[in-house]
């Protein structure tokens, strides 16, 4: 039998658990196509969910890991586009079906590799997600909501006790439930995820507690920090209000419960819906809403659901959005009658059901948590595991575990009183400022969980063994053992599964936590998915005090040394934390009592004092007279009336700083306050956009012939070699490495400074592309003994940060000339038009998601070009941090700069020498001062040579084409259509070798108009006519509140410098180099496939670290 | 088991008039619907019924109740207490013997020959055990009905063991507790308003009605089983369920509850399409469609 598939069969543990690593080490090509073939014919018949879905990530992996690595180097395919377009619209299986037909014509490649391994990939994982959906749906007790579909059909009623309004002058009465939020000891190397549950019960083990916080400083004392209320209103809306997120909307219609993205009220609706107000079945029922409400709860009364988390940041790892889901359900659930009781605290099957409850409403609003993550419903500290699917269950026979785990809370016999104080005594908790998106390490983690690689399958083995020790320690009360084993567990089994689980930040911390208190800092405690957000550090609790401030001010001096290179969406805080006993707990308040909390009416009443009193409701009225009450009241401490003063009275508006500030940003950098102009009259009147990006659709595009190329992937002739070396020795290159864009994908829009990213571990520690290119520079220079000096072009935002990083570092003490060539232009967002985003979302083929977060996607578009219609299209965008309001004009723009700032001038001063540059992306790690390539370079006597590699399903945004027979680099956006990119072999990977004098020519300059400045730009200026300028959309982010970020699409220009190769009187060639030369990393999701596929190591390979 | 008496509960304060309403029956006579009840119970053998009304109420019912007014004991619920407390009122009535108990707001239409009560006394003397009438529910209803959990009985069609009963459970407590194999997703078996009761049931209704006189102002009462929630038949058949052998059926024959909006008319146009009159009753049906079409 086929190896791969007795490893999935097998129920020998010592079999089954083997790594597909080891199975394909010694396999040939054609050994692993055969195998390939068979488990694809495997999974096809496969009945079992389990085997099909492992046999799916063996394929990814081979695809995208082993296969590659035995194809021989000069291997050339295409991206079928037909295969694309299944992909983009999600048909996996056809996707499938049409790469493996091509493979078969064409034979492997690895573009065709490239397409199976996402294809197999994305089916997995689809296959899972749908699994986890069906048994969610199929959770007794869940699944009768999906059944209703009308509203005369609703089974539930409110209970009597909230509609009772006693002599009817008073308001109704006031549901309100406190529920705390979950922290993890231990979650057995994120074994929470469901599919881990599901398919490794035993292996899938979490320890958690629940807490009340505090910010330290701020809050009195640790309260629980979600509270949510819940009442009859006399109006039939339902009204959600998000006391925390400053958002209220009365919904009329229940089309509109179901539009997630349309206000900051998804979560509310997504619990209203799983709680079964207003049940999943009725998505598409076009009714007003007060039809529901009159049967649930009576004619011409409405609901009213308020959800209040006391300013607890995004990122906390504390789950606080799945336990203030689990609270919204449990209170309605308790107005309906599904729990038992309606007040006090929950009994465990009613616990189950929210939790249940609270997956379905992940899964409604498009979310995504653990098992774990309801556990702050539950009380004090438990241990919540995998159960095995038994008979009756609605998993049985499908998946060996269930959906939901089992949880035993443990008791005073088992943690004393005294070991809890003990704990509260040691731990400070934290919130760092990071608010990092944990999903793509939960999709790592799955996969690594399914391939077995031995380091960790290990790994795993000694999670598991962890959250034992944990648990011993509980028992004895040990707290400094504690700290012992989570920090054990941090530097061991989980960087082993996941490296990017930490980051410098956290490193650093830790670092100073040690030198600071020595044995009194008794360890690290990582939260939830990924360090960097909350985390916990564990003292002495003699120093615990000190510590707590010494924490507060070290996180924020780091985080200033490090913000411009990490993503931080807040400020860092201390919490204080307590340890709740009593879970989630609900109380009913009538009569005067009946308020809801402050910041509800800061939100509310000046709403309702716009309106004539007549319009307001009786019960409005009476609150209104109630909060006049309170602000009169001499003896009240004023706090109600001094924050409804702050909402309703106006202040100094602070963003007239900002608008100023702008202003004098764009002054510094180089703004064109005209070209501007002219570009947005020009994106307003339709001239520029991006469907006129697009070459012309006569324009002829077809692949390269082999002539055009010099293919050097089997490396270059010897002598070309010689000709390099000797070259360097001279002393005539340099490298450029441009490093002015904002990595807007590498961070979605964070606006931090790629190049100081410290994203990779090398030699145990973190380093930044910065680092890696200086250190790989050095190592040319040494191995060719000959000084290469080093560039680094920088932008409005990167500019100061890569100019102290480098003085904070000493250089990295690189011992040749190290230049920082400043941006000379800048450009202003603006806001997008909405024919562009209709354009860049209905025209272009875009990637489907799964259903529902279609759906969350579809209404968010609808939301994004409402506001660009209401903020004005084409209009400055400046709504925002002012360096968000600005942007890189586009990578041309960064080798003229180097003329017009005097960097080249100052160059060719120190070196004389120097001939030839070496220009490349930030991100292209593998790019080096590789004599054979620069040898070819001389010897071809041409002005610049594009480096190209052979394209893979990622590589997209362009290519080498021959347009009109000519050869040339043509940019993605200037595709006159989706398909002609798949027609082109070759991918541009931006490394460009660079004769000077030849560049200085085409500019219609030479060595010495250097001097003059005058004639630089004008040279410039008459260039950058004769390029074209592209109208893009890029996300960028704007913060708010507690680490709240939006996703807004702007507008903004660029030129591009592969343009420079459509210049007929330019020269150029096209060096075909290796793929692991010419990759680019431009998400941090391909972090962990480009460690294990060997690149990482490649480029190490290529550093010298000092 | 010999079931002879039968109680009827008429005295929920907006339903103690229905039982006086007047209806046309299957053969064209003009009877009241406590007319028709009472011909329903001693269709199936029962030779003395107990009323439960409202004080006050006694002269009209004996005016409706036509040529059995013999056979019938009408005892007062003075306090309006809820349904088990009604049940209650009939303890002394019941004494030591099963009987069979109705509810006053129902009328019942057999498909057989045998009328409803008497086939479900025949199952309650078959099996000699308290049994339930019972018919599949769709979910929505939920919030009207006492419904029923448990298993099938060996060898029996329309037979099931209960094992848990709850009063207006919610679709959650439903699915996850009242699931009958063999019925429909999103049906349930709820009470048909017709029970073979025993004795037990007076003795289980007496208990938990001083337990809750004695907790009535605990929070935790009130909360557990919210606040002025009286006793109810099915708390009394929840305990029943778990002591005794206790049965549910499903009859061949359909209910009415006359309480309902146009719950009356639902009923008459029942009784009159399964009689002497249909082909009148339908004629004018499709008259008033046609004419009600023409307007539109």
């Amino acid at each position: 039998m086929n190896r791969l598939i007795d490893v999935i069969l097998s129920s020998d543990a010592a079999i089954r658990d083997q790594s597909l690593d080891a199975v394909c080490a010694d396999a040939s090509l054609d050994d692993l196509l055969a195998q390939c073939r068979e488990l694809d014919e495997f999974r096809r018949q496969s009945d079992n969910l389990y085997h099909r879905v492992r046999a799916l990530f063996f394929l990814a992996a081979i695809y995208r890991y082993h296969l590659p690595s035995r194809l021989p180097v000069s291997n050339t395919g295409l991206v079928p586009f037909a295969g694309h377009e299944h992909l983009l619209e999600r048909r996996f299986q056809e996707a499938i079906d049409c790469f493996l037909t091509d493979q078969e014509q064409h034979g492997p490649s690895a573009a065709i590799a490239s397409c199976l391994a996402e294809a197999y990939h994305q089916l997995a994982f689809q296959t899972l997600a749908d699994q986890v959906r069906r048994s969610v749906r199929t959770v007794r007790g869940n699944q009768w909501m999906f059944r209703i579909g009308h509203p005369d059909d609703h089974p539930l009623r409110i209970r009597r006790e909230l509609l009772n309004r006693g002599d009817g002058s008073s308001p109704s009465p006031l549901l309100c439930e406190r529920t705390s939020v979950r922290m993890d000891f231990s979650h057995s190397a994120w074994s929470d995820i469901f599919f881990l549950g599901m398919d490794f019960p035993e292996g899938a083990r979490v320890l958690n507690v629940s807490v009340d916080l505090g910010v330290r400083g701020r809050d009195d004392a640790p309260q629980p920090p979600i509270e949510t209320y819940l009442r009859v209103i006399d109006q039939p809306v339902l009204r959600l209000v998000s006391t925390d997120l400053g958002a209220s909307t009365d919904i009329t219609s229940i089309p509109e419960m179901f539009d997630f993205a349309r206000d900051y009220l998804g979560l509310l609706k997504a619990a209203v819906i799983a709680a079964g107000l207003v049940p999943p079945g009725l998505e598409g029922c076009d009714h007003p809403m007060s039809d529901l409400l009159s049967r649930m709860v009576g004619p011409g009364l409405g609901l009213e659901v308020v959800s209040k988390v006391n300013d607890i940041p995004k990122g906390s790892r504390l789950a606080v959005s799945t336990n203030l889901l689990g609270s919204l359900i449990s209170i309605c659930m308790r107005a309906t009658g599904q729990v038992s009781s309606l007040t006090g605290g929950l009994e465990e099957a009613d616990r189950r059901i929210v939790a249940a409850r609270a997956i379905l409403g992940e899964w409604i609003g498009g979310s995504g948590g653990g098992w774990q993550d309801s556990g702050g419903v539950w009380p004090g500290i438990k241990l919540i595991q995998g159960a095995a699917a038994e008979e009756g269950d609605p998993e049985h026979g499908i998946s060996r575990g269930r959906l939901l785990p089992e949880h035993t809370v443990f008791d005073e016999d088992e943690v004393s009183a005294e070991t809890r104080k003990r704990l509260q005594d040691s731990l400070v908790l934290v919130h760092g400022g990071m608010a990092q998106n944990v999903g793509p390490i939960l999709e790592m983690v799955t996969e690594k969980y399914l391939l077995r690689s031995e380091p960790e399958w290990t790994a795993r083995g000694e999670a598991m063994s962890i959250l034992d020790d944990v648990v011993e320690a509980l028992r004895e009360g040990d707290v400094e053992k504690i700290g012992s084993v989570t920090t054990r567990n941090f530097h061991g089994p989980l960087q082993t599964i996941i490296p990017w689980a930490t980051n410098r930040f956290t490193d650093l911390l830790i670092e100073h936590s040690r030198k600071k208190f020595g044995e009194q800092f008794w360890g690290f405690w990582m939260l939830g998915g990924m360090a960097g957000g909350g985390m916990g550090f564990i003292f002495d609790p003699d120093v615990k005090a000190e510590a707590q401030d010494w924490l507060q001010q070290t996180m924020s001096e780091t985080k200033r040394e490090l913000q411009t290179a990490l993503p931080f969406a807040m400020e860092p805080v201390v919490y204080d934390f307590a340890i709740n006993d009593r879970g989630s707990w609900a109380e009913l308040q009538a009569g005067d009592a009946a308020m809801m909390p402050d910041r509800y009416y800061g939100l509310l009443v000046p709403g309702w004092l716009k309106r004539e009193a007549r319009d307001l409701s009786p019960q409005t009225r009476w609150e209104l007279e109630q909060l006049g009450e309170t602000c009169r009241d001499s003896n009240s401490d004023n706090s109600t009336s001094r924050m409804l003063l702050d909402r309703m009275l106006p202040r100094a508006d602070k963003d007239e700083s900002r608008v100023e500030s702008l202003h004098d940003l764009l002054e510094t950098f180089g703004f064109d306050r005209e070209q501007h102009e002219q570009i947005c009259s020009d994106l307003r009147a339709g001239r520029v956009g991006l469907s006129q990006n697009r070459l012309p659709s006569t324009t002829e595009i077809t692949d390269v012939k082999s002539e055009d190329v010099i293919d050097v992937r089997n490396g270059a002739e010897a002598r070309y070699v010689d000709l390099g070396k000797a070259a360097i020795r001279g002393g005539e290159v340099a490298v450029v490495t441009l490093a002015a864009g904002v990595g807007s994908r590498w961070t979605e829009g964070a606006g931090v400074c790629k190049a100081l990213h410290p994203f990779c571990k090398f030699d145990g520690r973190h380093r930044n592309f910065l680092e890696v290119h200086l250190a790989k520079t050095r190592k040319s220079s040494r191995e060719h003994d000959g000084p290469i000096p080093h560039v680094f072009t920088t932008g409005y935002l990167t500019d100061a940060p890569i100019r102290e990083h480098l003085e904070g570092h000493q250089r990295y003490g690189f011992e040749h000339p190290l230049f920082v060539s400043p941006g000379r232009a800048v450009g202003l967002r603006t806001v997008p038009m909405v024919r562009d985003l209709r354009f860049a979302w209905e025209e272009m083929p875009q990637q489907v998601l799964d259903a529902q977060q279609q759906k969350v996607r579809e209404s968010l578009r609808a939301a994004l070009i409402g506001w660009a219609q209401q903020a004005g299209e084409g209009e400055d965008y400046t709504d925002n941090l002012p360096m968000q309001c600005l942007h890189p004009v586009g990578h041309w723009y960064e080798i003229p700069n180097l003329l017009r700032n005097g960097t080249l001038r100052e160059m060719l001063e120190r070196q004389p020498s120097m001939k030839y540059l070496l220009l490349h992306n930030i991100d292209t790690l593998g790019a080096s001062v590789d004599p054979g390539l620069l040898g070819l370079h001389i010897d071809g006597d041409q002005t610049l040579s594009y480096e190209v590699i052979s394209r893979r399903l990622e590589d997209r945004g362009g290519g080498l084409a021959r347009v009109n027979g000519r050869p040339r680099l043509v940019e993605g956006l200037a595709m006159p259509n989706e398909e002609a990119e798949f027609e082109l072999s070759y991918y541009n990977s931006m490394t460009t070798w660079i004769t000077i004098d030849g560049l200085l020519a085409a500019f219609g300059l030479s060595r010495s108009d250097l001097d003059h400045p005058s004639t630089v730009d004008r040279a410039v200026r008459r260039m950058a006519k004769r390029m074209p300028t592209y109208i893009t959309l890029k996300d960028v982010k704007k913060r708010w509140g507690h680490g709240q970020e939006d996703i807004f699409p702007v507008a903004q220009f660029e030129k591009l410098w592969g343009d420079m190769s459509a210049l007929p009187d330019v020269s150029c060639a096209y060096f075909v180099t290796p793929l692991q030369r010419g990759q680019q990393l431009k998400q941090q999701s391909q972090l962990d496939g480009w460690l294990r596929d060997g690149s990482a190591a490649a480029v190490k390979a290529l550093c010298a670290w000092s | 088991m010999d079931i002879r008496k039968a109680v009827i509960t008429a005295a929920a304060p907006d339903q103690h008039t229905l039982p006086l309403q007047r209806l046309v029956d299957r053969q064209g006579q003009d009877k009241t619907a406590l007319q028709l009840i009472v011909e329903e119970v001693t269709g199936a053998g029962i030779e003395e019924l107990c009323l439960v009304i409202r004080p006050g109420d006694q002269v009209s019912y004996e005016q409706a109740a036509g040529e059995h007014l013999g056979m019938i004991h009408f005892v007062d619920q003075t306090e309006p207490r809820g349904y088990g407390d009604a049940l209650l009122r009939a303890r002394d009535f019941v004494g030591d013997d099963p009987f069979l108990h109705l509810v006053g707001d129902h009328l019942y239409l057999s498909d057989s020959d045998t009328c409803c009560a008497k086939q479900l006394i025949d199952i309650a003397r078959e099996h000699a055990c308290a049994v339930s009438a019972v018919q599949a529910t769709r979910e929505n209803k939920l919030p009207d009905f006492g419904a029923v959990g448990g298993s099938h009985v060996a060898r029996h069609t329309d037979l099931y063991e209960v094992t848990r009963v709850i009063e207006k459970p919610t679709p959650t407590q439903a699915e996850q507790e009242l699931i009958i194999a063999g019925l429909r997703a999103g049906y349930y078996l709820c009470f048909f308003g017709m029970h073979v009761l025993t004795p037990f049931v007076m003795e289980t209704l007496e208990h938990l009605q001083s337990e809750t006189v004695g907790h009535e102002s605990t929070p935790a009462a009130l909360s557990s089983r919210g606040a002025n929630r009286s006793i109810t038949l099915s708390d009394a058949l929840s305990v029943l369920a778990q002591r005794q052998k206790y049965l549910a059926t499903e009859l061949k024959g359909t209910r009415y509850n006359i309480g309902a909006q146009y719950g009356l008319l639902i009923a008459q146009l029942a009784l009159s399409l399964t009689g002497r009159d249909r082909d009148h009753i339908l004629t004018e049906l499709v008259e008033l469609l046609a004419m009600r079409n023409n307007r539109a």
